[in-house]
């Protein structure tokens, strides 16, 4: 390469460089595979994420309620070996506003409807946050049961949590 | 010189004669890039065959055009079967100077099919940004003389910039206090019920048991971890470049620790284009192979 070359290299990475801005400013940073790398960007903030119990053997009455990671019941389910990505489980569990009866199968339809059979599954949003000044809380709320014959929402939630108004 | 040619000079450096050794580790790199892709496009097309319903969350391209189109009729995987096809032409220096951009695009749009339920994954980046240097050095920059150095070069920059934009994103959206170590305590409690999802049991290691008991650990963890990524640009300067990289991987094996994330793909992109590798390569090899240089 020559030196005419070079300066002419750093002028396409400075066009790429406006091509990046272009892309990714009106896309809250990210335009694949441009990105201003935000994440972890906005630290302290509370979280949600969720994952799977498997309650089979547990009574109606001990599941629906509210417990912390450390005396959750139930076994985890890996959904990995169930061929679904965590992340996407996660997400589609905290980010869905309203849980119709569509919303509810896709998430049973998301596992296979074979699984189920005996066995009873029961989704749950777990919640993080600073817990004052020296300890993090985490929340496990009882959210959604998968069975066999379908889905129930748990009764001590206050139903207008399962259809809320979409955010702007 | 103006400034901006000096970094010209660190990243292309014009004045070094090219060797053998050059030249077969850039046909290693893009080897490297090819297998990445192609797994890639095949790997997010079976998933967004098998799994993608609707979009929860549209990126790139996805906002202007209905990206589940791709959830049916096996269009992601007629999608991977063109990466692979267009990106193995391109590899072999049989088709047109344009087949990469091709491969930049569809791979584009392979990405915010499979990545369109929410999570927004940063691991792949480093490989997208490579076939973009490619495509964009095959047809501005094509020959054996120009591609190497400015594809090596250009991607290169791009690694530094990111990395220094992540710690600058950082300050911006939290502040000096980012590196408080009860942002990692919860960040280390939000990825273990991940790790529960994925494998049905989570154990904490011993570092992560360490920023648990410490806060004082904690906070030094994040601040080594946000000094790292604010030196990154570093990795402009040549004889810099090595110790900037082994820091860059040090942090990585930090987050893998701590967080649970693994950037696997990033941290091997790091180890061969951080290192001069061609220094090595040129004591055992004299002169190019015929078929390397065909394929330059």
């Amino acid at each position: 390469m020559t030196e005419k070359e070079s300066k002419r290299g750093m002028r396409v990475i400075g066009v790429l460089l406006l091509v990046f801005a272009i892309l990714v400013a009106p896309h809250e940073g990210e335009f694949w595979p441009f990105s201003i790398y935000p994440m972890f960007s906005q630290a302290g903030n509370p979280w949600t994420r969720a994952m799977i119990l498997d309650v089979t053997d547990y009574e109606e009455e001990e599941i629906w309620e509210q417990r912390t990671i450390d005396n959750f019941i139930g076994d985890p389910v890996s959904v990995r070996s169930h061929g679904v990505d965590e992340i996407d489980f996660a997400n589609f569990v905290s980010k869905t506003n309203r849980w119709n009866q569509e919303r509810r199968e896709a998430l049973r339809r998301m596992f296979g409807l074979n699984t189920f059979n005996e066995n009873r599954w029961l989704v749950v949003k777990a919640k993080g946050y600073l817990a004052g000044k020296d300890s993090v809380a985490v929340d496990i709320i009882p959210w959604i049961l998968l069975t066999d014959e379908g889905t129930v929402l748990n009764p001590n939630i206050n139903q207008s949590e399962y259809m809320e108004v979409d955010k702007p | 010189m103006k400034w901006y040619e000096k970094i010209g000079h660190q990243l292309f450096e014009p004045n070094r004669n090219q060797s053998p050794g050059e030249l077969i580790f850039f046909k290693i790199f893009e080897l490297f890039i090819l297998f990445y892709t192609i797994k890639y496009a095949w790997e997010w097309g079976i998933y967004t065959q098998l799994r993608n319903n609707e979009v929860v969350l549209p990126l790139g391209i996805a906002n202007y055009i209905d990206i589940s189109i791709l959830f049916q009729w096996n269009l992601a995987l007629i999608n991977a079967a063109t990466i692979t096809l267009l990106s193995s032409i391109a590899f072999a220096r049989m088709g047109y100077k344009w087949f990469y951009m091709v491969v930049m695009i569809l791979l584009h749009i392979q990405y915010v099919a499979r990545f369109s339920q929410g999570e927004i994954p940063h691991s792949m980046n480093l490989i997208g940004m490579s076939v973009l240097c490619f495509a964009v050095g095959a047809i501005w920059f094509p020959g054996k003389k120009q591609m190497p150095r400015f594809v090596l070069g250009s991607i290169i920059f791009f690694i530094g910039l990111g990395y220094t934009s992540a710690f600058i994103a950082k300050l911006i959206g939290t502040g000096i206090y980012w590196f408080d170590g009860r942002h990692l305590w919860l960040w280390i409690s939000e990825k273990s019920v991940d790790v529960y999802s994925t494998f049905g049991y989570y154990e904490p290691n011993f570092l992560q048991e360490l920023a648990l008991n410490y806060l004082p650990v904690a906070s030094l963890i994040l601040l080594i971890g946000w000094l790292t990524e604010l030196i990154g640009f570093t990795m402009w300067w040549k004889k810099l470049r090595p110790f900037t990289t082994t820091l860059l991987i040090g942090m990585h094996f930090g987050i893998t620790l701590t967080m649970n994330i693994r950037f696997d793909s990033f941290v091997m992109q790091l180890i061969l284009i951080g290192f001069p590798w061609y220094l090595l390569i040129d004591k055992y090899v004299k002169t190019t192979p015929k078929w390397v240089e065909k394929l330059i």
